[in-house]
């Protein structure tokens, strides 16, 4: 079966910042793939090499078996890579439900001349996108607070809508960063059933998170990450067996 | 009468111009100071045109919105390519440049200007006319700008200006969002100074000094940026300014001096003091 995300031997640096040394994966559809590390790993720097915010400096990505080199952010969503922000980086101006609505793969009003030339199809597909969005805050319990600003909303809210924002973009690559940092309770039941559902669906995923229960929870395979290198790679139960992360989590010499 | 139906003129031709304005600065967040040289723009394509060509002044205002969006891509396209703050620093040399070319072009006037624009009104009520045209123009610009960011398209500029990398990685196109934002408040402000040429019938490099760009930052900012009426209440309120200070019966060489002065210290008590401008609603601020 085709890998949704593969990755071969990807290196980017910065200076003498080493972010990503040799690095190769794959993420398959419905699978649920967990990168650890402690801070600086480059594990969520990973997530912007492969959303092109960074530009790599040797190795290839493909999405679906397509090369991803010479595509830009804005193709690469649009070819169907989705992700969220381990600082959520919301619309603050906008509500929660015009959050969404712009996150769609596909905006027709994007291209201005369609608002003078189609205005009446313009409308359906908004319409149609609103439904969507409002569907997607239905399944994460937010949809009493659609009409409401970013700034009245919980963290955890915020997290929820962060992750509702991304699930409007329906291509099959979703990229998470830290989606449980800060949230507890009802917020953290929701988001673990959500990301296990949207897998089911068929969407390959990955997951950077320090909270390890919840990558014990929902990934099947995970990647343990220092210094941009994958260390260790096999299943939470084996990395957590591992004494590369109990070093490099818990001090002692580095491996 | 007179005096007062040329000032509701310019009121028509500086709401048009701090309106659109606003669409580049308030909302699109792009920091330009080139707004006059679009103005000029427009000025003297219609000038020009109607000197040399005898075309249907509706025809020919169309032409100098074109032309000035023309010159605005010319300004943007690289300028926005690179990032938004060297928007401002190539807007500097877009707006003295140009203008000392437009000094230094035998078909401009040069220096002295652009005289003899033919009138496109004759009779007794021409000014009254004018007034009426200017007006309803700025309602045009201000209505079409309204529409334009209370549709999906405002969601997108909104979007843009609170977060452009995420706005990307969504997928959104911020560089395509800035050109057209650009694009439409330049040419907007090529319809004023079409507007104008035909008014006065004579266009001159000085009166799109830089210094005019503080006069529209300082309607924009008094009146409120982002929001879409406080350009409107600025241009009224700091076009009836200078009147107000022509009372006091100033030298001309002090009163450019000090009219600069006024705008600078309004802007910097704005912006200290209440910067979301006189208009601002506490409704999410955008109204």
């Amino acid at each position: 079966m085709q890998a949704v995300i593969q990755i071969k031997d990807l290196n980017k640096q910065f200076g003498g910042i080493v972010v990503a040394d040799q690095i190769g994966l794959e993420v398959h559809a419905g699978e649920i793939l967990g990168l650890i590390g402690p801070n600086g790993a480059g594990k969520t720097s990973l997530f912007n090499l492969i959303s092109g915010l960074y530009a790599i400096d040797s190795g290839s990505i493909f999405l679906n078996g397509k090369p991803l080199a010479g595509m830009s952010t804005v193709q690469r969503a649009r070819q169907g890579i989705a992700r969220t922000w381990q600082h959520m980086r919301l619309f603050p101006s906008m509500s929660v439900l015009e959050n969404l609505c712009v996150a769609t793969r596909h905006f027709g009003a994007e291209n201005i001349l369609n608002l003078i030339v189609r205005p009446l199809s313009l409308k359906q597909a908004q319409a149609s996108t609103e439904q969507k969005a409002m569907h997607t805050l239905e399944r994460m319990q937010l949809h009493g607070l659609a009409h409401s600003s970013i700034g009245d909303l919980t963290f955890g809210q915020q997290k929820l809508v962060g992750l509702a924002r991304a699930l409007m973009n329906d291509g099959n690559c979703l990229l998470l960063d830290e989606p449980m940092a800060g949230v507890e309770g009802a917020a953290y039941e929701t988001i673990k059933d959500i990301v296990r559902e949207e897998a089911l669906s068929g969407r390959a995923i990955c997951v950077v998170e320090h909270n390890i229960s919840f990558v014990k929870d929902l990934c099947s395979t995970a990647i343990f990450m220092a210094n941009g290198k994958i260390l260790e790679r096999g299943t939470v139960d084996d990395l957590l067996a591992s004494k590369t992360l109990e070093t490099l989590y818990f001090g002692g010499a580095a491996a | 009468m007179e005096y007062i139906i040329s000032v509701l003129v310019l009121m028509g031709i500086y709401v048009i111009l701090s309106t659109s304005f606003n669409l580049i600065i308030g909302y699109g967040g792009l920091i330009s100071i080139a707004h006059p040289i679009f103005f000029a723009i427009g000025a003297y394509t219609t000038g020009v045109i109607a000197i040399h060509w005898d075309l249907f002044a509706p025809l020919t205002l169309l032409i100098a919105v074109a032309v000035a969006v023309i010159f605005s891509l010319m300004l943007s396209l690289p300028s926005l390519r690179i990032s938004g703050d060297y928007l401002l620093i190539t807007s500097i040399g877009f707006q003295l440049g140009l203008l000392e070319v437009i000094k230094h072009l035998g078909w401009t006037g040069g220096a002295s200007g652009l005289g003899n624009i033919p009138n496109i009104i004759d009779g007794a009520n021409r000014s009254e006319m004018f007034a009426l045209i200017s007006i309803g123009l700025a309602c045009l610009v201000f209505l079409m700008i309204r529409w334009l960011l209370k549709g999906p398209y405002g969601l997108l500029i909104s979007a843009m200006r609170d977060d452009e990398v995420a706005f990307s990685a969504m997928g959104r196109n911020a560089m395509a969002i800035k050109l057209v934002i650009f694009a439409i408040g330049s040419g907007c402000a090529g319809l004023a100074g079409g507007l104008y040429a035909y008014y006065y019938q004579y266009v001159s490099p000085e009166q799109f000094e830089i210094l005019q760009s503080s006069m529209i930052l300082t309607m924009v900012v008094v009146g409120g940026m982002g929001s879409q009426w406080g350009p409107v209440v600025g241009a009224v309120l700091l076009l009836f300014l200078p009147q107000a200070i022509g009372f006091m019966n100033f030298p001309p060489s002090v009163m450019g001096p000090l009219q600069g002065l006024i705008y600078s210290v309004l802007v910097i008590a704005f912006l200290f003091l209440r910067p979301q401008g006189l208009t601002f609603s506490l409704k999410k601020g955008s109204q």
